[in-house]
């Protein structure tokens, strides 16, 4: 479990445009809404709120071919699901390391971006909250989606379509402040069923 | 002395019949040759062995003991599918030290990449290679050691000559050391190896 961790990080670390194209890509949506809605500074406060959950999805899902796909296409996940014997121990190194890639930069950035939103100090903090809870469940969400559509190949579509509705709990109660607790549940919910259906997306997979 | 065998073997994929009735020993220090036409169903024999594929009918045993239920068994064998497993945008080096931390062991690369005279393109994109040059940095994995089982898919293909007798050496070496090998093969090789089945 923690080879396939050092492992991935050292992927990911080597191929670094892969990390900052993600970070940068969230940047560019959130600047996005002063140019599509006014600079009115009420505005824009209410819009980041929301803006920023699509912005996370977004960033989850183009990087939703990176997770199991990558490694499928080149002949690796042979060698990772050999070495892995417990299949659960293998997908939650997966989950570990796609939300310490891919989702923990996001979260490094957003203060100094709610700051240009003209969030305050606690508006920043509940947004903040929000997202750390809530990205752990879409990450879940994605691994499943990855692992499901393994065969078919350059599905970006598919995959946006299938995970787009599972993020809507997410996004909706993500922009209200002060609902961490159902976006926990929320998070523990799609862990419980997502580490069963990338299982056995992995097993069918090997057939 | 270990033995991996097979008790009527036969696989289904949907409707098709891929394998059947498919019965073969095989002990320490012997070589199997898997011959067949394209699509008779050698790839999937060898991912029945690295149980990857676990719904068939009849027996793979190692030692007397299903291959399913020994829990060892995944760590005894190196499976060389027909896929490289190289990451096409990293240099060589990188790729091999991922595999470094896959495999658990360090590995002397550019000493070993030697023999095949490969050690010059260690700092080169895997993409840009031949697919001769890929088959053979895709086949170094067979250096790491600890490994009682070769399970080699098609591993001939794109090599030249010189490339070609270095992995019957290797093989032959591996045998003496009482390792078990089995590869499949659609052309016919330069050498005879211990034993031959058609499927």
């Amino acid at each position: 479990m923690s080879n396939l961790i050092k492992r991935d990080l050292l992927l990911s670390f080597y191929s670094s445009a892969n990390f900052f194209f993600t970070v940068s890509f969230f940047i560019l949506v959130l600047i996005l809404i002063p140019f599509a809605f006014g600079t009115q500074t009420d505005q824009l406060k209410n819009l980041f709120k929301g803006v920023v959950w699509i912005a996370l999805a977004l960033s989850i899902i183009i990087t939703v071919d990176r997770i199991f796909n990558a490694d499928y296409e080149d002949g690796n996940l042979d060698i990772i699901m050999q070495k892995n014997k417990t299949i659960e121990y293998l997908i939650i190194s997966k989950y570990i390391t796609h939300w310490f890639i891919y989702c923990l930069p996001l979260l490094v950035i957003l203060p100094i971006l709610s700051f240009l939103f003209y969030l305050d100090y606690s508006e920043t903090i509940q947004i903040f909250i929000n997202l750390f809870i809530g990205s752990f469940g879409m990450v879940f969400i994605a691994n499943f989606v990855s692992a499901l559509t393994l065969g078919a190949r350059r599905t970006i579509f598919l995959k946006a379509i299938i995970m787009i509705p599972l993020f809507v709990p997410f996004i909706i109660f993500g922009s209200d402040a002060g609902s961490w607790p159902i976006l926990l549940a929320l998070s523990m919910l799609s862990f419980v069923i997502s580490i069963y259906v990338t299982a056995y997306g992995l097993r069918l997979y090997g057939e | 002395m270990n033995e991996l065998k097979t008790e009527n073997l036969s696989c289904k994929r949907g409707e098709n019949v891929v394998l059947n009735n498919i019965n073969f020993s095989i002990k320490s220090g012997e070589t199997l040759v898997v011959k067949g036409r394209n699509g008779s169903g050698k790839t999937t024999l060898l991912r029945i062995l690295s149980n990857f594929i676990t719904s068939y009918d009849g027996k793979a045993l190692f030692n007397d003991i299903s291959i399913l239920e020994d829990n060892l068994y995944n760590s005894k064998f190196n499976l060389i599918g027909q896929k490289n497993s190289l990451k096409e945008n990293l240099s060589i080096k990188k790729n091999l030290e991922l595999w470094d931390i896959l495999f658990n062991e360090v590995l002397d690369h550019e000493k070993l990449l030697e023999h095949n005279n490969l050690h010059h393109f260690i700092n080169r994109d895997a993409g840009s290679l031949s697919d001769g040059q890929k088959k053979c940095i895709s086949l170094h994995r067979l250096n790491y050691k600890k490994y009682d089982l070769w399970f080699l898919d098609e591993p001939f293909v794109y090599l030249d000559e010189v490339n070609t007798h270095l992995l019957i050496e290797k093989i032959n070496q591996f045998n003496e050391n009482m390792g078990i090998v089995i590869l499949t093969s659609n052309i016919s090789l330069p050498k005879n190896f211990h034993k031959e089945i058609n499927i």
